[in-house]
Order: C-alpha cells, then sequence, then structure tokens
C-alpha cells in the first residue's frame, strides 16, 4: 500500500526542491512575499501528494483520474493557470498605472517648463 | 463669451507631415489653441511642434493614440479649455470643417460632434477590409444606443466640457471607437455626426499595422459589450 512510484519521487522531490527555492528569493528580496505565498502552498501540495500515498490515491479515486500521477499534474496544471491568469490581472493593472505614470510625468515636465520661463522672463 | 478651443493633436512619429497640419489649423482657425501631444517619438516631431509655436507635451513613452488623447483631456481641464477638438496629425482632417465640427458644441445642440464620412455623400472609399469594419462597428453602436452613428472610426471630433473632465480620467488605451461612443451615450451625453470630407494621409504610417486590424474586431467587440453592461459612472 505505502510505496512510493518513481514519478511520486521526483514529483515530491521537485516540489520540495521549488519550495526551497522560491524561499532563497524571498530572503534574497528578488520575490516578494506576496507572490511567495502561492508558490508555497502548491508546493506544499504537491509534495504532500508526491509522499503520502493514500491521500493521494483516495483523491484520485474520489475525482475519478486515471492514475495517481495524473493527479499529481491535474493538482500543478490547475496551479499554473491560476498563476497565469493572477499574472495577466496584475499585469493589466500595471499597465494602466504605468500610463497614468507617463502621462502625469509628461504633464509635470510640461508645467516645470512653463514656470521656468515665467521665471526667466521676470528675473529678466 | 467665446468658449475657449484646444485642438489637441495626439502625434507619433509624424515630423513630416505636423508642419502642414499646424500651417493649416493656423490658416483656418487662428483664434483657437494648439496642444500637440507627441506620444513618445523618436522622430523630431516634438521640435517641428514647437518651431511651429504651440505647445507640446511630451511622453516619455509610447502610450497609443487614447493615451494621447488622454493626456490631452487632462491638460485642457488643467488649463480651464471649454471646448476639445480631436484631430489627426497626418493631414487627413481638413481644418477648413472646424467651425463646423464646433457649431453644435458650442451652440449647446450636443456634448461630442463626430466629423462622419458618411452622413451624406462625401464621396469616401475605404478598402473592403475597412468598409466592413466600418459597418460592424456602426451595426454594434445601432444596437447598443439604438440608433446609428455611421463614421464610429473617424478621429475628428470635438467634446464638450463636461465630457472632457470625464475622458480625463477615463479612456480607451487604444482604440477610441465605437465603445467609447457607447459609453458616453450611455453616460447620457448627446452626440451627433457632422459630414466632413476627409483626405488621404500626406505622409507617415498609418496607426493601424496588420497585427492591430486583426486585434481590433476582437477588441472593440469585447469592449463594445462591456460599456453596454458595465454601469456608466
Amino acid at each position: 500500500m505505502f510505496f512510493l512510484s518513481r514519478t511520486q519521487v521526483i514529483t515530491a522531490l521537485g516540489a520540495v526542491l521549488l519550495a526551497l527555492y522560491v524561499l532563497e528569493l524571498v530572503r534574497r528580496r528578488r520575490l516578494s512575499e506576496e507572490y511567495s505565498l502561492l508558490w508555497v502552498i502548491a508546493t506544499g501540495v504537491i509534495a504532500i501528494l508526491g509522499f503520502s500515498t493514500p491521500l493521494l490515491t483516495w483523491i484520485t479515486r474520489t475525482l475519478g483520474f486515471l492514475g495517481e500521477s495524473s493527479t499529481t499534474f491535474a493538482f500543478g496544471l490547475a496551479f499554473s493557470l491560476a498563476m497565469l491568469l493572477y499574472h495577466s490581472i496584475k499585469q493589466s493593472r500595471l499597465t494602466s498605472d504605468n500610463q497614468a505614470l507617463a502621462r502625469e510625468l509628461a504633464l509635470l515636465r510640461d508645467e516645470v517648463e512653463t514656470l521656468r520661463q515665467a521665471g526667466d522672463g521676470a528675473s529678466r | 463669451m467665446t468658449p475657449r478651443v484646444l485642438v489637441v493633436i495626439p502625434a507619433h512619429d509624424e515630423q513630416a507631415s505636423l508642419p502642414g497640419t499646424l500651417a493649416e489649423v493656423h490658416a483656418s482657425a487662428p483664434s483657437v489653441d494648439v496642444l500637440v501631444v507627441d506620444d513618445g517619438s523618436r522622430d523630431g516631431t516634438a521640435a517641428v511642434a514647437r518651431a511651429s509655436g504651440v505647445r507640446v507635451v511630451s511622453h516619455p513613452v509610447n502610450l497609443g493614440v487614447g493615451g494621447a488623447l488622454q493626456t490631452g483631456f487632462r491638460w485642457a481641464c488643467q488649463h480651464d479649455y471649454d471646448v476639445v477638438v480631436q484631430l489627426d496629425a497626418d493631414g487627413q482632417h481638413d481644418p477648413g470643417y472646424l467651425e463646423a465640427l464646433l457649431a453644435p458644441v458650442v451652440a449647446g445642440r450636443c456634448d461630442v460632434s463626430i466629423g462622419s464620412r458618411f452622413v451624406s455623400s462625401t464621396g469616401y472609399r475605404a478598402p473592403w477590409n475597412r468598409r466592413l469594419g466600418m459597418l460592424l462597428f456602426s451595426g454594434v453602436v445601432r444596437l447598443a444606443l439604438g440608433r446609428p452613428i455611421y463614421d464610429t472610426t473617424s478621429g475628428f471630433r470635438a467634446y464638450a466640457r463636461r465630457v472632457i473632465e470625464v475622458c480625463q480620467w477615463d479612456f480607451p488605451k487604444d482604440f477610441p471607437d465605437a465603445p467609447l461612443l457607447i459609453a458616453l451615450a450611455r453616460r447620457g451625453f448627446r452626440l451627433e455626426e457632422v459630414p466632413v470630407v476627409m483626405r488621404e494621409r500626406t505622409a507617415g504610417q498609418s496607426f493601424y499595422t496588420l497585427g492591430k486590424q486583426l486585434y481590433y474586431p476582437y477588441k472593440n467587440l469585447l469592449a463594445s459589450l462591456m460599456a453596454l453592461i458595465r454601469k456608466p459612472v
């Protein structure tokens, strides 16, 4: 009953390594805590599924997947899609913020230029 | 009191056609102010505009024609203009029609006037794919508003102050066409078409590249639908 297939071992080890790498990125401030959360949860889930055969088998039977490895990959794929959607949302937001900033910069530069010319005119 | 009118000209790499357009605007409407929004040009667009004596606001990066117009609306609000006219840099729009375009807005008969190639026979012939798109989107607008706007893609328009105040914060980034008109009408602004004759562009590149031609119908159909179901703010 409790035996690990090669796929499970690879998946579980991969998940653990990824989780460690994610934490390391946070430590070096190259990844914000906000973005790390989803990754840590996802890698945690995959690692648990990889190591715990009874849990994995139960989920596989309940959801009707054909095999345990399919379940693991299905979870991984679902997470990838969620992450991509989340990034698209973030990117849309960043794009519109960026537009607004570029616009305000252009307007402020114009205002500074106008004030400077007025100042030059007054000092002469 | 005569209303303060600002002509906003979005320009991206338009140094070749801009001086001619500016000279024409000055010749046909010497009393209006002109703002060129240089949308991250890499050529001398800003320099030739300044040399013509008009105001120039320069984006540090390219924001697209809608982004440039929105900057024009913000500037117009900051400088207390009553009416903004949107005019292309490439010479397609004949400034001789400025007066006709401004008249209904200044008289208070409408809030947005659209220089239209199709209200009466103006002899305009577009290539078949553009014609199809124009037909489709005037149909979309007719469905959405219950009345047609024939020239949804016209970039020759005049906006009253209360429209400018809304548009300075909320304006489509890329194609300010059918979805914008639907959104404005749903906000209760009155739109009116004014017949104009448009010309071929004199120089420079058309804004609609192949990739954009394919993306355009998708984006504008979706945005039109959203403009229709979104609660007008």
